[in-house]
């Protein structure tokens, strides 16, 4: 069950690959949601289409969390036994200013968070960071399956002699929402671009939380760095590949990550990794990326993306920590704990 | 160089810079919404703009859903002064309590709580 089901939410994908999961594993079941983005198609099926009567009594119920549900609410009162997934609510005060029903969504979601918490079996986040926040200690992380996305591309034979490409491209893939603080991440971009590489170029890659937003952060952009700086959404997984293939570093100044994704497909693509470190993302990056504290400035991300892109045992190094990081979090090994739970609660 | 060093290196080369970009919009969050912002917020006026279509090809059905609102102007109107009527009202109410709770604190000596 999920609060929402869209073409491009980390939650539906999450789900869909749960599912995919379910039927290797030889389970039944239906996934289901409380509001449903036309561009899903069939997939999911809306919450109103599941019936007391079409469940089970042992039969588990899962909860994706990720936004205010009221609709849920009614799944806490049937006698199944119940999963929760809280796949982490950015906190509404980045949203007031920007988008006012997701400021709503995100401030009700999370007050009503710990009561969802309390009413199911088991309460999982997917970092320790975010299961935290409900005081659990059960964490079921995404269930990331690098495979989807293709190949990376060669690295260096030899990281001495790497020397700094002429023309360098910095990528970030994430919403285009206040939290992400893309607007940093130009800034950062447009510092290092003058001080180390006249012709690098920086791909924002992300849907928007809503159409003004994405105009704002477009005249930010070419008022920073005119004609340097490209904004898309919409991408197929063949497309967001090719992004990542051709990514030099991967920056990311985001100010709340419940996991962050992206770390895992930068790891993934050998792209080495400068983030700050909020949130689940120091858990999920470990010792494979660049983190930046508190007080790092943008002008401290911008020579830290100069040392990513421009030193070749530094990028070496970073590469290999970060496949250690795509082992820890490989899909079979996501996918024994997730049936672990699951099976402790059908038991 | 080794990631252990490397923040270490881009903040000494970070401090020995001097250049800066120009101010430009900085995105911050809401920490405490002030009652000048919420007078701002109470009187609501939802953008028409952003009424569309998420959908492939989906301008006609942007159009229709404008056409709708323009159908429903009077409608909406009324619903949008009778909100904003009740929020400024209620605004109106919470700055009038605010101040008299800071009065009688400032006559009773107390300081006023952290905000």
């Amino acid at each position: 069950m999920l609060s929402g089901a869209g073409p491009y939410d980390a939650v539906t994908t999450q789900a869909l690959a749960f599912r995919d999961r379910f039927r290797v594993w030889g389970w039944g079941g239906r996934d289901v949601a409380a509001e449903i983005d036309p561009r899903i198609g069939d997939r999911i099926a809306p919450l109103r289409s599941l019936t007391a009567a079409g469940i089970g009594a042992s039969d588990v119920l899962l909860v994706h969390y990720s936004a205010y549900a009221p609709k849920l609410r009614g799944v806490l009162e049937m006698p199944q036994r119940k999963l929760l997934i809280s796949h982490n609510i950015t906190p509404a005060r980045w949203f007031w200013d920007h988008d006012p029903q997701a400021g709503v969504v995100c401030a009700l979601g999370r007050k009503q968070l710990p009561q969802f918490a309390a009413a199911v079996d088991v309460a999982a986040g997917v970092s320790l960071y975010n299961a935290q926040e409900f005081g659990s200690d059960v964490v079921i992380p995404i269930l990331f399956d690098p495979a989807g996305l293709g190949v990376p591309r060669r690295p260096p034979a030899d990281p001495a002699t790497w020397t700094a490409p002429d023309a360098p491209t910095i990528l970030f893939v994430g919403r285009l929402a206040p939290h992400k603080r893309q607007d940093a991440v130009i800034r950062a971009f447009e510092l290092y671009r003058r001080r180390h590489a006249p012709a690098a170029r920086l791909v924002l890659v992300g849907a928007p939380i809503n159409w003004p937003y994405d105009a704002a952060m477009r005249v930010l952009a070419e008022e920073i760095s005119p004609g340097r700086v490209t904004i898309e959404s919409g991408l197929t997984n063949e497309q967001l590949a090719e992004r990542w293939r051709w990514a030099d570093a991967f920056l990311c100044l985001s100010e709340h990550e419940g996991f962050c994704i992206p770390l895992l497909e930068a790891f993934h693509f050998g792209v080495p990794v400068i983030a700050r470190a909020i949130g689940g993302v120091p858990e999920v990056a470990g010792d494979a990326a660049l983190l930046l504290g508190d007080d790092d400035d943008e002008s401290v991300a911008a020579e830290a993306l100069a040392l990513a892109v421009g030193d070749g045992e530094l990028r070496a190094t970073l590469r290999e920590r970060g496949a250690a990081r795509i082992d820890a979090y490989a899909p079979d090994r996501t996918a024994a704990k997730l049936r672990a739970v699951l099976e402790s609660l059908a038991a | 160089m080794k990631p252990e060093d490397a923040l270490g290196a881009a903040r000494t080369a970070a401090a020995a810079r001097d250049d800066a970009l120009p101010a430009s919009m900085r995105i911050e969050p809401t920490e405490r919404v002030s009652i000048e912002q919420l007078m701002e917020w109470a009187n609501i006026e939802p953008d028409v703009d952003l009424m569309r279509s998420t959908r492939k090809l989906g301008a006609p059905i942007t159009w229709a859903k404008r056409q709708l609102i323009h159908v429903m102007r009077q409608y909406l109107r009324e619903l949008q002064s009778q909100q904003t009527r009740f929020n400024l009202n209620l605004l109106i109410r919470v700055a009038e309590l605010e101040d008299r709770v800071a009065r009688l604190e400032e006559r009773s000596g107390q300081a006023p709580p952290e905000r």
